[in-house]
Formats: C-alpha cells, sequence, structure tokens
C-alpha cells in the first residue's frame, strides 16, 4: 500500500513497533548541510539561535531530502548554555560546541538548573521553534525535538575529565549530579512536548569509547527508565560509538527508539534488541554520507533494511559538508527496496 | 516543492566564501555536454541573495582563464581536449574562488620563485601535454626540488611521470597543451604536501564529534 500513511503517521507506527506502508526515513539528530543553509538563507551560527531561521532550515530534511520527520536542535549546546556553559558559536561551517575547558559546575552542590531555563534565549528558540514547525507541518510530518541526557550534560557542565574521574572514585556523587542534572533533561522534554514535539531524541553520550556497558546498566539504565515514565512521548536514545554491549540494557529500558551507531552491525544489533526497542541510524556519516558515492550509500541503506531495521537514517548529525544528493540517496534507497520487494512478493 | 535539482555529482565545495558574504559555493561534474557524452563542470550556489549570480559569474570567468577552460551555451565549463581533468578542476576552482573579485584574473607564468631552494623554477611545454621542470639560479638541491615539483604538479593535476633520468617530465593522458592550467599548479606544487594537508582539515570541519571527544 503505497504512501497510504502520512509520514507522521509512518514515524508514529514504527516508533510503536506497530506495521507501516513503508520503512520511515526518520533523522533524530541534524541533518543541515551549508548547502541547505544558503538554499532557505538560514545559515549557521544564527540558525542555532533564531527560531525562525532554525524552523526554516530543520524543514528542508522534508521538503528537500524526502525525510519522515522535521528536526530543528541541530546542536547539542542549546540547553547547557541555558545553564550557564560558555559556548563557541562558530561560523557557517562549523558546530557549536561547549567550552568544556571552563567548566561552571566543580561539585554536586554547585549543580542548579537556573529559574530562566526554560525563558533563555537558547531554550526559548527550540520551543518557537517547534511550534512553528508545528504549526506548517504538524499534521503530515514527525516533529522531533531533543532534550540532552545527564550524562552529557555532566561533560558540559563539569568537563570530560572531571565527569569521568568523579564516576571512577565517587559513585554515589556522580548518582546524585545525574540525578539533579535529570531535572534539566525532563523540564526541557515537556517543555517541547508542549510546543508540539511528536517525538524526543535523548542524547546521553555514554559512548562506545569511554564508557562501558556495566557503566550505563550502573549509572544509567534506571534514569532513562524513570526518562519514560516522566516525559509522556516517544523517546529515541542517542549514543555514539560501539554500544552492543549495553543495547541489551538500552533495550530493557522502555525507550520507543535507539538512535545506533555505524560501528555496531544492524543485524548483529537487531539480535540482541529484538523487538523491545526499535532501532534507527546506522548510515555512516565521516566516510559513506560525506566522502562518498550514493551508491555507498544506498548500500548501508538495504543493509538495514535487509537486517530488519525499523526506521532508517544518519547515524548522527551529518557534516556539514556532505552532499545534498547523498542525503537524498536515503530515502531513494528506502522507496527503491520496496517498491522492489513488493513487486516481487 | 522541492526546490534541489539534479545538478550533478559535487567534487568540490567552499562552504564559505571570503568574497561574497559566506554563500557556499560548489563545483559539480555533469557527464554530457551538449550529448557529447564529455565532462562538464558547474558552478553552483543555492544562495538566492542578491549578487550571488554575478559572484558566480565572476568564479566562471576566472576559471576560463586560470585553468584555460571554456564556456558552453548552457554556461557548463570544460577543458579544450574534452577530458575531465577533474582534479585539476578543482584546483582552478578553488584558486578562482580565493581570487578577489575586485583582482583581475590573470594566466599565471610557467615560472616561479621555489621559496624553499631560492631556484627559479620553470616548466616547458614540449609538445603532446608533456611539460619539462627545470631550475635556475643559485640555491641548492636543484634535482631533488625539480623531482618534488614535477611530482606536485603530478599529484594536483592528475598527470603522469614520464621516465626520464632526471625525474623532470610530467604529462596529460590527453596529450595535448595545458598551459594555462600548468601555470596555476606550478603556484601550489613546491608545497604539495601543506597545500593538501590544509585542504584534509578544510574539510573535517562541521564534522560533529561526540562531547567525550570535544574539547
Amino acid at each position: 500500500m503505497p504512501n497510504a500513511m502520512t509520514s507522521r503517521e509512518r514515524v508514529f507506527a514504527a516508533l510503536r513497533n506497530e506495521p507501516t506502508d513503508r520503512t520511515p526515513i526518520c533523522n533524530p539528530t541534524s541533518v543541515a548541510t551549508v548547502e541547505l543553509m544558503d538554499l532557505v538563507d538560514a545559515p549557521f551560527p544564527q540558525a542555532n539561535r533564531e527560531p525562525e531561521l532554525m524552523a526554516r532550515l530543520a524543514a528542508t530534511g522534508y521538503t528537500e531530502l524526502g525525510f519522515d520527520t522535521i528536526m530543528p536542535v541541530f546542536t547539542i549546546i542549546q540547553e547547557s548554555s541555558a545553564l550557564g556553559c560558555k559556548i563557541q558559536w562558530e561560523q557557517k561551517d562549523n558546530w557549536p560546541t561547549v567550552k568544556m575547558r571552563e567548566p561552571i559546575w566543580e561539585d554536586v552542590d554547585d549543580i542548579v538548573i537556573p529559574n530562566d531555563f526554560l525563558t533563555h534565549p537558547d531554550t526559548q528558540c527550540v520551543l518557537e521553534a517547534i511550534k512553528i514547525l508545528k504549526k506548517e507541518y504538524g499534521n503530515e510530518v514527525a516533529i522531533i525535538g531533543k532534550t540532552m541526557g545527564p550524562w552529557s550534560l555532566g561533560y558540559h557542565c563539569f568537563g570530560v575529565e572531571p565527569f569521568l574521574l568523579l564516576s571512577l572514585d565517587d559513585p554515589g556523587k556522580t548518582k546524585l549530579a545525574l540525578d539533579r542534572m535529570k531535572e534539566a533533561t525532563v523540564q526541557f522534554g515537556i517543555a517541547q512536548i508542549e510546543a508540539g514535539a511528536d517525538a524526543l531524541t535523548l542524547p546521553d553520550h555514554a559512548t562506545g569509547d569511554l564508557v562501558s556497558g556495566e557503566y550505563y546498566q550502573r549509572y544509567l539504565r534506571d534514569l532513562h527508565i524513570e526518562f519514560v515514565d516522566r516525559i509522556p512521548i516517544p523517546l529515541i536514545l542517542h549514543i555514539c560509538g560501539r554500544t552492543v554491549d549495553r543495547m541489551e540494557y538500552i533495550a530493557q529500558t522502555g525507550m520507543a527508539a535507539f538512535h545506533y551507531d555505524s560501528k555496531n552491525e544492524p543485524k548483529e544489533s537487531m539480535d540482541i534488541v529484538k523487538k523491545r526497542i526499535a532501532l534507527v541510524g546506522n548510515i555512516n556519516n565521516p566516510e559513506t554520507l560525506f566522502s562518498k558515492e550514493p551508491e555507498d550509500v544506498k548500500a548501508e541503506v538495504i543493509k538495514n533494511l535487509e537486517a530488519g531495521v525499523p526506521l532508517i537514517g544518519p547515524e548522527c548529525a551529518i557534516p556539514l559538508q556532505t552532499t545534498i544528493e547523498n542525503l537524498q540517496a536515503i530515502p531513494e534507497a528506502v522507496r527503491g527496496w520496496h517498491s522492489e520487494n513488493t513487486s516481487t512478493t | 516543492m522541492q526546490r534541489v535539482v539534479d545538478i550533478g555529482r559535487r567534487i568540490e565545495l567552499v562552504p564559505m566564501d571570503p568574497h561574497f558574504n559566506d554563500i557556499t559555493i560548489g563545483l559539480y561534474r555533469q557527464n554530457t555536454n551538449h550529448g557529447n557524452n564529455t565532462p562538464v563542470f558547474l558552478v553552483h550556489t543555492y544562495s538566492h541573495i542578491s549578487g550571488a549570480a554575478d559572484r558566480i559569474e565572476t568564479v566562471v570567468k576566472a576559471m576560463q582563464v586560470l585553468g584555460g577552460m571554456l564556456k558552453n551555451d548552457d554556461g557548463l565549463l570544460h577543458f579544450p581536449c574534452n577530458s575531465a581533468h577533474e582534479a585539476a578542476c578543482r584546483r582552478v576552482f578553488l584558486e578562482a574562488c580565493k581570487l578577489a573579485p575586485d583582482t583581475p584574473a590573470e594566466p599565471r607564468p610557467l615560472n616561479t620563485l621555489d621559496k624553499k631552494s631560492k631556484l627559479t623554477i620553470t616548466v616547458d611545454s614540449t609538445g603532446k601535454g608533456v611539460y619539462r621542470v627545470t631550475a635556475e639560479g643559485e640555491g641548492r638541491s636543484a634535482a631533488r626540488r625539480i623531482f618534488a615539483i614535477a611530482g606536485g604538479l603530478a599529484k594536483l593535476g592528475e598527470m603522469e611521470t614520464v621516465e626520464t633520468d632526471n625525474r623532470d617530465t610530467v604529462t596529460f593522458a590527453c596529450e595535448q597543451s595545458h598551459d594555462a592550467l600548468v601555470g596555476l599548479l606550478l603556484t601550489r606544487a613546491p608545497n604539495v604536501r601543506i597545500v593538501l594537508r590544509q585542504e584534509e582539515m578544510g574539510s573535517a570541519r562541521g564534522v560533529l564529534s561526540a562531547p567525550s571527544q570535544q574539547t
């Protein structure tokens, strides 16, 4: 049944593990490029700070690339900025980053969610952009917001090394810190739901290169279960790197989906999570989408489709210089694969 | 309504044009020149801001002068030999974008002062697309620099190295002369490693790393 569902219905169904007319193409993180910025006159860094520009650039993921989702929160720093971190906003061709060498907190007792957290210009920008997108595209496309998890906020606010050392030296304090920071995650998440978000990406960078599966189980699994209880829309957990050692725990959280990295094989990952959580992502950014040809992109898409991955998309925020034709190859491959499989079955 | 159209395969990008409002300019390769099945190149920006089209025209004109390229009726660029010379075309594009709009594009000479050796390096066309590198002056290590610069030309222009005793000769596979192009490549050939490293670093901008890998 070709295109029997709207993009929004398709994404919702896949996130609920229900049948779809075709596999949805989903970007839980940014698909903004410098060329798309020009197309709609919404360049970085302004498109991270002005809601109209943020919404306009985000919409190109649907209008130009053919994805089934629109995700306006390009960066991972909006709430850290509102918490008081210093931000390097960069230029059009680069990502803003938190100046983690200048941490704002040293001790658990320093953790304070400011009263203006949700009215700060950099969190407000996201909320206003979601409202604009909801009004314009809300009936047809799934609008995905983003709220950063406490582990990521810990890196930003304490600095990566101090936070990791704290987790080694004092597990009790670390849990207390996570417990306090999680309120920012919940507050920003709920505010985005009120603004019109259909689902939320929840990046929590317990990444494969620095943190073990056991760490995930010890510090984050229960917190993530709590997020599912407190944030009442589908959540898409995002963790970079090789994460098969924690996918079992992730599958136990009740999150709707896990946005997974190309360092994990699709079939091996599907075998672990079974149908307890949807997988999305896996199309490699720095090599395939950035440097290779559309045919290479399509090959990775098909590998995911054949493994039964229920939502297809890039593994993380795509490089800003990615070609538009490589991004368009993702929906082309999905549609082509379904059309071939429909005609032969 | 979709506004992005199929304009070919992007082979090079200037993400922020230093001379015009930080617009992004791309170089795209198409594989048919009026149905001739020969490669042509499009300079394109998605920017609609006032003056963007003029800026693209300036870059196209500069590429014609700096690289000896021709423009067809559709505004697409190609080399007179109808070969792709893709790597060389990318270099022409990058140099054309660097040129300030108020600086007239002029063909680069076939000689240059090599700052490393203080030698004057000259490239002579010996016909059929073959170019020989020679050196004049008081500098040291002439043979080594000639070899390095010939190698730089080969790398930047995807030229072939001709086996000679001095390892000083390179040639285009199309067997046709490209004096303007060689003059342009010669400006970068003495520092080819630095040039390529800088470009690699430039293209790595905009690749997001996980917070754990940021500083």
